[in-house]
């Protein structure tokens, strides 16, 4: 074991994943189950890294397709209007409803947006060893695990107007390729940024001050 | 500032236990949860209606929770399941009635599927095409609830407005149809309701409805003719093009008068029978019921002249021909054409003063009397029969009645079956001059222009449509089967009538101005509701929410 | 052991250690010094009998209703779903089925049953493995990113027909007010504090 004095892991002690009852694990390799609930012990998230990295490359392609292909298309009459989650972004403020405009923008792009950036940084930084900002950046990583359910908005606002505006032929509106590539980056990047464990960058931070041989 | 006390030193508080039973104040949140909850419930339970079952032939356009069932416009149901009968024959539609309209849920209640239903005599269902199709309803007399019904197949007429029907007896049903306008005036003032074959199969009942306060015109003696179409009658008066509308002249029509013979008449009783004449001439042609045949033996050719051919005097039609044949002169063993005429005397003194309206009566009502008149008019007056050509392009000729003091006198035998009409050749040089001045107007005539104003017009026309077929595919196809093939059938109905128009164009050389300048109003009128039409496709494009919302004006641009 | 002084009288008193549902008054003068609930359990069970009320008619009533040109539609959350299975998307229906509907089913029926269960400790082994559900599936029920979309949809229609909200919306609505007041009031420690252990030698020794 690589963690450093302070941490539970540096007193040889694990903490149950779900009951955080902290306990002495069976055995250095083999951490066993917790004596409370039951629940398998492991020192950190297993191969976290390598999945969270997986998740994430993922997402970061459907993000393509997500945002290219048509979310939305609408029939009417006369024509059919095909909208990305952009252009139902432009649309929804040219029509003059820029709060809600700004919500989806917030929701649909800048969020996960965001979650691929900062968990890519994550990464990075845990896996060259960095020790600056790991306070920053675990907030970062819980930020990122709190706010990445919003983006499921466009999908729930998709889906509600579908399901009402059945108006054909007057005016319908049918699900675009888009909006399944779009829940796919969401549920992705929610599941990457769940399957990382925070206490590798600590890990990370305290292997550096060991190696510089200098307390913070 | 005293020390800290002693723990131990201070009093103790005094320790209630718990007093069982009691509840936490949170638990009024569940509370008021669950007694919303129940209202809920219980307010959809308490204002469900009755289930009816509805049975249709087929469920085209019916569909479970979009469907709703409509009186008076009104939604009063939803439909909530079809599916088909047990034998598979039918379709069994379940609709939930709202508890308000339970009451009308009665044994003789209708229910119907109403589908845009567009033909050129107008667009019925219109609003299906935004709203889709519903199920019309409606409200029975009898009291009786019931819950299975059997739905009908043709939407009934329902008399929503005052008006009478009457019915028509024809012996074909021609290119009417339901829906079909009835015109009086030009003015579309009733609709063909049902047509049923006579029990006997040899002829048609056509039941109209002509609607208030119109049918008050309908008295005894109006006459209903078929005004379908073109009515293009090619005969020794020219070329007659008459059609009532643009409508009747693409889809059928019926158009109705009075003439001016018949008596003053009481507005006639709702359901009386009526004869439908096939065109309007034969409509209003007085019943002659006094009829005096003559025959006339005329010395040349009678091409050009046939059954049916005016007989006029001083221009005005007061018989016709009835038969034409070759006969044997008893002196000279030569044949010699006979020509048979009917005159009817009555339409020589149309209008008399009231008081010799009794004389005139006895006179014509008397044979005797009748032929010794005429045979005065023939021995002192010098009346002698003509062959007339009516048209020159056609060569349709006709037999014209008039005085020839200069005659050869002639003795008029009123004894003969029928007696005979004196004669006098066809004035054929004075023809010859009237023929060049005629041709000559005629190449006056912009028949090339009108033409091709027609073929600009009727362009338009096809184009409009075609972009109207398109929309209709790009219209879910299965919603509105109805409207595609109403348009290709509209298509078709174009594609005849630029035929007819093709036709007509050659063959319209005739002196009926007045037929073309009808029909270039007509296809005027058309050209500019296919521009119109095309203006509200572009409107659409650009505010497709209009539909939705209705026309909303033009917000200032940002 | 605490010392407080009475807000009525100023008399410096001890507050002994209460039994549950107990009070502490002034031996002075009965002022109200302290309580100790029945059962600190039991204010997450009312709000979450409340949620899931809430939520069963979110799910059967109507969320949205739109009227436009005589036409009328309306829609309910399982509605929603399975419009857009119908529309062809089923994956998206899945997910959306999955996060608006069962997950917090799923939540708040978990979320009973665990709260039933550790009013007697010491709670049977398996509320464990239910708590460790209840953690899982907390994230992916979105119930007030679901609140957010019918909004926004319904500001989106309202561009174009009118449209109402249904008392679906409103039961949504009480639903995400009650499960912030049910996650405040939940502790979670104190439930694992009450389950009866896996490993019963482990707690001896601990």
């Amino acid at each position: 074991m690589t963690a450093q004095a302070g941490s539970a892991a540096a007193c040889g002690l694990v903490a149950c994943g779900d009951c955080a009852l902290v306990s002495r694990p069976a055995s250095a390799a083999a951490a066993g189950h917790c004596p409370r609930c039951g629940a398998a012990l492991a020192w950190r998230q297993p191969r976290s890294l390598q999945r969270t990295w997986a998740l994430l490359v993922a997402a970061a392609v459907l993000y393509v397709p997500a945002n290219v292909l048509p979310v939305l298309v609408t029939d009417t009459l006369v024509s059919s209007q095909s909208d990305t989650i952009m252009s139902g972004v432009v649309l929804l403020y040219t029509t003059g409803s820029w709060p809600l405009a700004l919500i989806v923008l917030v929701a649909s792009v800048m969020i996960p947006l965001g979650k691929l950036a900062a968990l890519a940084y994550v990464l990075v930084t845990v896996q060259r060893g960095s020790a600056a900002n790991a306070r920053e950046r675990t907030r970062l990583t819980r930020t990122v695990e709190f706010i990445g359910r919003w983006s499921m908005l466009d999908v729930f606002v998709d889906t509600f107007v579908v399901a009402l505006v059945q108006l054909s032929p007057l005016m319908s509106v049918a699900p675009g390729p888009g909006v399944v590539w779009f829940m796919a980056v969401v549920v992705l990047t929610m599941l990457a940024a769940r399957s990382f464990d925070p206490r590798l960058i600590w890990d990370a931070a305290a292997a550096r001050e060991d190696r510089d041989g200098r307390p913070r | 500032m005293a020390a800290p006390a002693d723990d131990a030193a201070l009093p103790q508080a005094t320790v209630e236990p718990a007093r069982r039973a009691r509840l936490s104040p949170v638990w009024i949140v569940p509370l008021v949860a669950a007694v919303v909850a129940l209202g809920i419930f219980a307010e959809r339970v308490l204002s469900e209606g009755p289930a009816v079952t509805i049975v249709f032939q087929s469920a085209e356009g019916i569909e479970a929770g979009k469907t709703f069932v409509k009186y008076k416009d009104v939604n009063i149901g939803q439909v909530t399941a079809v599916r088909l009968t047990e034998d598979f024959g039918r379709v069994e539609v379940t609709a939930r009635i709202a508890k308000s309209a339970a009451g009308l849920m009665v044994e003789d209640a209708k229910f119907w599927v109403v589908r845009p239903r567009i033909s050129l005599s107008g667009v019925s269902g219109l609003s299906t095409l935004l709203s889709g199709d519903y199920i019309g309803f409606d409200a029975g007399a009898s009291t009786k609830r019931q819950k299975t019904f059997t739905g009908l197949e043709v939407p009934p007429i329902i008399d929503g407005g005052p008006g009478r029907r009457f019915v028509l007896h024809a012996p074909d049903l021609g290119s009417l149809g339901i829906g079909s306008p009835v015109y009086f005036r030009r003015l579309p003032v009733g609709q063909v309701v049902a047509i049923d074959l006579a029990a006997d199969g040899k002829s048609v009942a056509i039941t109209v409805f002509v609607n208030a306060p119109y049918d008050r015109y309908v008295t005894a003696g109006t006459r209903f003719w078929n005004a379908s179409g073109f009515d293009v009658s090619l005969t020794a008066n020219g070329i007659d093009v008459r059609t009532q509308s643009l409508v009747a002249l693409l889809e059928g029509g019926l158009a109705f008068e009075t003439p001016a013979f018949a008596p003053a008449a009481v507005p006639a009783a709702a359901n009386a029978p009526f004869r439908l004449f096939a065109d309007r001439a034969s409509a209003l042609k007085p019943d002659d019921t006094i009829a005096t045949r003559y025959v006339l033996y005329f010395a040349e050719s009678l091409r050009g002249l046939s059954v049916g051919a005016p007989v006029t005097f001083f221009g005005v039609g007061v018989g016709e021909v009835v038969a034409i044949g070759l006969t044997l002169d008893e002196r000279t063993l030569n044949a010699r054409p006979r020509v048979e005429i009917v005159v009817y005397p009555q339409r020589m003194i149309s209008a008399l003063p009231a008081a010799q309206e009794k004389l005139a009566d006895t006179m014509v009502g008397n044979r005797e009397l009748r032929h010794a008149i005429m045979r005065r008019m023939v021995a002192d007056r010098g009346l002698r029969a003509q062959l007339m050509t009516g048209s020159l392009i056609t060569g349709q000729l006709y037999v014209a009645l008039g005085y020839f003091p200069d005659a050869k006198p002639v003795r008029f035998d009123p004894g003969a079956d029928p007696p005979e009409l004196p004669v006098v050749p066809s004035p054929f040089p004075a023809l010859e001059a009237k023929l060049s001045s005629i041709v000559a107007k005629l190449d006056r005539v912009p028949l090339d222009a009108i033409g091709a104003e027609l073929k600009l017009a009727l362009a338009t026309l096809d184009q409009t449509l075609k972009d109207v077929g398109r929309m209709a595919v790009s219209v879910e196809t299965q919603a509105v089967p109805a409207l595609r093939s109403a348009l290709d059938d509209a298509k078709g109905a174009l594609a005849a009538t630029e035929r007819v128009m093709g036709s007509a164009e050659n063959n319209l050389v005739g002196a009926s101005a007045p037929g073309q300048i009808e029909l270039r109003h007509a296809l005027q009128e058309l050209a500019r509701a296919a521009r119109a039409l095309r203006v509200l496709a572009d409107y659409l494009e650009r505010h497709p929410e209009s539909l939705l919302r209705g026309k909303t004006p033009e917000a200032a641009p940002k | 052991m605490d010392s407080v002084a009475c807000r009525c009288c100023d008399l410096l008193q001890r507050v002994p250690p209460l039994p549950r549902g107990g009070k502490a008054r002034c031996v002075r003068c009965g002022q109200l010094l302290a309580t100790r609930p029945a059962d600190p359990l039991d204010a997450p069970l009312a709000l979450t009998i409340a949620a899931a009320i809430a939520f069963a008619v979110a799910n059967a009533t109507p969320m949205l209703r739109l009227s436009a040109e005589g036409r009328e539609a309306q829609t309910t959350l399982p509605g929603g779903a399975l419009a857009m299975w119908q529309a062809g998307s089923e994956l998206t229906a899945l997910a959306v089925a999955f996060c608006a509907v069962v997950a917090p089913a799923c939540h708040l029926a978990l979320l009973l049953a665990v709260l039933l269960a550790v009013r007697r400790p010491p709670a049977p082994p398996w509320v464990g493995v239910a708590m460790r559900w209840l953690e899982r599936v907390r994230p992916w029920a979105m119930t007030e990113v679901l609140l957010l979309g019918v909004l926004v949809a319904l500001t989106k229609i309202a561009q174009l027909a009118s449209v109402a909200p249904g008392p679906g919306l409103f039961a949504l609505l009480a639903v995400v007010l009650l499960v912030p007041a049910i996650a405040t009031t939940f502790d979670a420690d104190l439930v694992w504090r009450r389950i009866a252990w896996a490993d019963a030698r482990a707690q001896v020794r601990a």
